[in-house]
């Protein structure tokens, strides 16, 4: 086990490595954390957990993995190279939903979407306004249509904060969030919903009355007034000094870099 | 004494019918019957109804010859090699009409056909728009008093495409330690018709040493077909991994219609069968090459 409680804060620490520390502090002994596909935040956050303050992290690598013994992050987050070395196979109708649905496990889901919008709902189905003849078809929910619904606790991660992936509406909603806004997603009888959206500028949260979007805290060297023109809607402005997002310690980092994924393929989700 | 299952793979593929609805195994780069795919390709096959739990390669090469008008699936992707573009470039024209389910809604609409139920009920999707545009999902009142829940309405594929690493010649499919899809567990048992392709024909004594690796019963299959590398270019394990460079080369030539023709005619309708393909494919050396999962 390395000494990464008295680790200093890293000085040459990157985006990727910020967004990755940030993640992982959501997840906790206790928790248990599946990753679907193309997703190497996700899946390195968990795997950094695990070596730091989360030994205990249940990960379900793919979805269909348990406990598995990658030797680094490889080039796809679903194929076998992630999960050959597991303890079990899960098979994906009976045992993986049955692991989702019953909610006692599986309490927290990391969701990467192509749009979202103010209220927290993900749409990776299409843009456009008619959904049988859309301008862009998107690759489809998946497992998304199904966590957003079942009470999970939903963090999203968007390497590439801009206008047209944060919206102020979603053309379409394939990942229930908080819906309209207000009591609504709990009106419609959904428990869990949106935590936290963390992006490469900022990490932003959800009021606990109106359920909109606001920031949390700012990356250092980002200003508010970055994020909002990065953003497609209104953000609350701040009360008073926003606090800055704690930065990945040495340890951390040296972890990500030389254990976790050395091979770099994290940077990949960082496209622009 | 069972009946004999064993068919070519132009007879086994000649069992589709145009307009079909086929469930194909698939989780975007991996275990897919491509073999069955490429001759559905070459049999001139047209109005598929495509089902798939994540539709990869065979779903883009099916929308690129022009044999599928539909999709009924939780997503379309090849994952670390992008969007099927020309499956996309399909959808957008209109042309391929897209049933999206979330996946606990596809196992319910498969695992009712597969059980002779009406519906399966499921609690994903709801606060989602796929519900209203879909009219094979339905809100329901739970009778017992609790929370509403989405009927999914039965779904029975005409046929299911597998791919499998041994089958006995009476169609017993049995499978070595892998990832276990939806597509084994449910997809074949609500099929009406089910079409394996393997890795290798086995003695029935070598199932019989592993009976709880045999997946499904020979009665529930019509047709097996001998088709080594037959999942080729996704990833079979523990036989052999992805091929990169085909994913690469594919996604390069859905760029513009005459490098998808170009690339057609050189890997799915030009090679007169299976080895033909295989040989094309770059033969027994990149066989090797997959079978050692380094990144090829």
């Amino acid at each position: 086990m390395s000494d990464w409680q008295n680790s200093p804060p890293a000085e040459d620490w990157t985006i990727d490595e910020l967004m990755i520390a940030r993640l992982a502090a959501c997840f906790t002994d206790g928790d248990q954390a599946c990753n679907g596909m193309a997703s190497f935040v996700p899946v390195s956050a968990f795997w950094l957990a695990r070596l730091t303050h989360a030994p205990d992290l249940v990960w379900l690598a793919g979805a269909v993995g348990l406990e598995p013994r990658p030797d680094r992050v490889p080039a796809s987050t679903l194929e076998a190279p992630l999960w050959r070395d597991s303890i079990m196979y899960v098979e994906q109708y009976g045992d993986f939903w049955t692991i989702a649905l019953n909610g006692r496990w599986l309490t927290k889901f990391c969701v990467g979407s192509a749009q979202l919008d103010r209220f927290g709902n993900g749409n990776n189905s299409i843009i456009g306004t008619d959904y049988h003849a859309p301008r862009v078809r998107l690759p489809g929910t998946a497992g998304l249509g199904d966590m957003g619904s079942i009470g999970k606790a939903l963090y999203y991660w968007n390497p590439n904060h801009n206008p047209r992936s944060l919206v102020e509406q979603v053309d379409f909603i394939s990942c229930a969030g908080y819906l309209g806004g207000g009591s609504e997603r709990a009106d419609a009888g959904l428990e869990g919903g949106p935590e936290l959206v963390i992006t490469n500028l900022c990490v932003m949260d959800f009021h606990p009355e109106t359920r909109h979007m606001q920031v949390a805290s700012l990356h250092p060297g980002v200003t508010f007034e970055q994020v909002q023109e990065a953003t497609g809607f209104e953000l609350p402005s701040p009360e008073g000094q926003l606090p800055t997002t704690t930065v990945p310690t040495v340890e951390q980092v040296r972890l990500i870099r030389e254990v976790i994924d050395p091979d770099n393929m994290r940077r990949r989700e960082f496209g622009g | 004494m069972s009946a004999e299952k064993l068919a070519t793979l132009e007879d086994a593929a000649a069992l589709v019918r145009d307009g079909d609805t086929v469930a194909i195994q698939n989780m975007a780069t991996q275990a897919a019957p491509m073999a069955l795919v490429r001759e559905l390709i070459r049999q001139e096959r047209k109005e598929l109804g495509v089902v798939c739990l994540v539709g990869g390669i065979p779903v883009d090469w099916l929308a690129a010859a022009g044999a599928m008008n539909r999709l009924i699936g939780a997503a379309v992707s090849m994952e670390q090699f992008g969007l099927c573009q020309r499956y996309r470039k399909a959808v957008e024209a209109g042309v391929i009409r897209v049933e999206e389910l979330s996946e606990t809604a596809l196992n319910a609409r498969l695992g009712a056909g597969a059980r002779n139920l009406p519906f399966l009920p499921t609690r994903g999707l709801i606060g989602t728009d796929l519900i209203d545009v879909n009219d094979n999902l339905v809100m329901l009142d739970d009778p017992f008093g609790g929370p509403s829940v989405v009927a999914c309405k039965a779904l029975v594929p005409d046929v299911a495409l597998v791919h499998a690493h041994k089958a006995d010649r009476f169609g017993n499919i049995g499978y070595e330690p892998t990832a276990l899809w939806p597509d084994l567990g449910i997809m074949p048992k609500a099929a009406t018709t089910v079409i394996v392709t393997v890795e290798e024909i086995v003695d029935s004594e070598v199932l019989r040493a592993d009976p709880d690796r045999t997946v499904l019963p020979g009665f529930m299959v019509d047709a097996v077909v001998e088709a080594p590398f037959g999942a080729h270019p996704t990833s079979f394990y523990p036989r052999y991994g992805y091929d990169t460079a085909m994913h690469l080369e594919w996604i390069g030539a859905t760029r513009d219609d005459e490098a998808v023709a170009g690339f057609m005619e050189k890997y799915v309708t030009g090679p007169a069968d299976h080895a033909a393909y295989l040989e094309a494919a770059g033969g027994s050396e990149r066989q090797t090459a997959l079978e050692t999962w380094e990144q090829t």
